[in-house]
């Protein structure tokens, strides 16, 4: 791999890693595994790096390949491997001022999302982050049609999680 | 659903809040040891196939040896012996090469759904060749093993002063039959350390493949 792509791709990377951020907080719980997943992902961006032509942008070509690693090529319970060591808790921080009410609904629906599948989880974090349906079915490989339809269903699911009694 | 908009405002709102990771530290990271699963099945695909040319070469040095050579000869099979062997090679080297091909095209950047495909591809195709090689065996086993039993009984047998000597049908019935379910047996035992290791290996691609293939249907 040529040195000279290394200062261009810290440099975009360290810009964007919010992106991995997400996709981590989404798929690991804990932060050791939060930490290895995110570098992980920033192997996986790096060995990709070469063949990235700056087609797309920078961030679209990120998020793939952040997802894919994160649904199939990370290994889950793994033993803590080696990880670079950064300061630094990785859970979000919320305004002081908030709604009591609002904060119990957010921590069950978050609750929610991490008993979904790896998939699920996908198209709801592509769904938080305000992608259209082309770019979720072009990024998962499959129709735009079904990608919605399974959103739907997801909602459902979620809404059965959240109430399963249906009251 | 009201949930999930509550939810998408405060995903946005804390999208930025994440403790940032230094240019530095990104330069360590990069220099990290991928641990991904597609790094092991490469690990374990190449001492599959690795296994299976050492056991191949150890097939091969069997005719160094002048009496395995004569026995062969005199068994009058010398023939199928070397195109055995020479259809051994030919097809360990295909899988390599398609091994090889396959791999080469797992790209981290496809959409997941071609990803998972090609990947579980690849692991088809070592698959195969395991089921390649343990059929081989098995079969080299069997008629080789048997062989040897038959020889050995009549030397056996025109030694204890028998003069024209013949395998009772019930003895090589029952020899055959050992042989067979000790083949099978050792043949089993091998295919299903093999299956566990790549259920552990494998399972989380496979659901998330059905699971995808399931959107489509």
């Amino acid at each position: 791999m040529s040195e000279n792509l290394e200062p261009s791709f810290v440099k975009q990377l360290q810009e964007n890693q919010n992106i991995i951020h997400k996709i981590c907080r989404l798929y690991t719980a804990g932060e050791d595994a939060h930490k290895d997943l995110f570098q992980e992902i920033t192997i996986q961006l790096w060995k990709a790096f070469p063949k990235f032509r700056g087609e797309s942008k920078f961030s679209t070509w990120a998020y793939r390949v952040a997802l894919n690693t994160a649904i199939t090529l990370y290994r889950k319970n793994k033993r803590s491997i080696a990880t670079v060591e950064y300061e630094g808790k990785q859970h979000f921080t919320h305004d002081i001022e908030y709604n009591y009410e609002e904060e119990e609904q957010l921590k069950l629906m978050y609750q929610a999302v991490y008993q979904l599948n790896d998939i699920e989880k996908a198209l709801v974090f592509m769904y938080l982050e305000d992608k259209d349906y082309t770019e979720i079915s072009e990024t998962l490989g499959i129709s735009e049609v079904n990608a919605r339809v399974k959103m739907n269903r997801i909602k459902g699911k979620l809404k059965k999680i959240l109430n399963p009694l249906g009251v | 659903m009201k949930e999930l908009d509550l939810l998408k405002k405060d995903w946005q709102k804390n999208s930025g809040s994440f403790e940032q990771v230094s240019e530095n530290d990104i330069y360590k990271m990069i220099h990290k040891k991928s641990s991904s699963v597609v790094k092991w099945i490469f690990i374990v695909s190449i001492i599959e196939l690795g296994l299976g040319l050492v056991s191949g070469l150890a097939l091969s040095f069997t005719k160094y040896d002048e009496k395995n050579v004569e026995l062969i000869k005199h068994l009058g099979v010398y023939g199928y012996y070397i195109t055995a062997t020479v259809v051994l090679y030919i097809v360990i080297l295909y899988f390599i090469f398609k091994f090889y091909t396959m791999f080469r095209k797992i790209a981290v950047d496809d959409n997941t759904k071609k990803l998972l495909s090609t990947i579980l591809k690849t692991r088809k195709v070592v698959k195969q060749y395991i089921a390649f090689n343990l059929s081989f065996f098995a079969l080299f086993f069997i008629i080789f093993g048997g062989y040897l039993f038959y020889e050995g009984y009549l030397e056996g047998a025109s030694k204890n002063g028998v003069i024209h000597p013949e395998m009772p049908l019930n003895i090589a019935l029952i020899s055959f039959i050992v042989l067979i379910l000790a083949t099978a047996i050792f043949t089993f035992v091998f295919w299903l350390i093999y299956k566990l290791i790549y259920g552990l290996l494998l399972k989380r691609l496979q659901n998330n493949f059905e699971e995808l293939k399931k959107i489509d249907l």
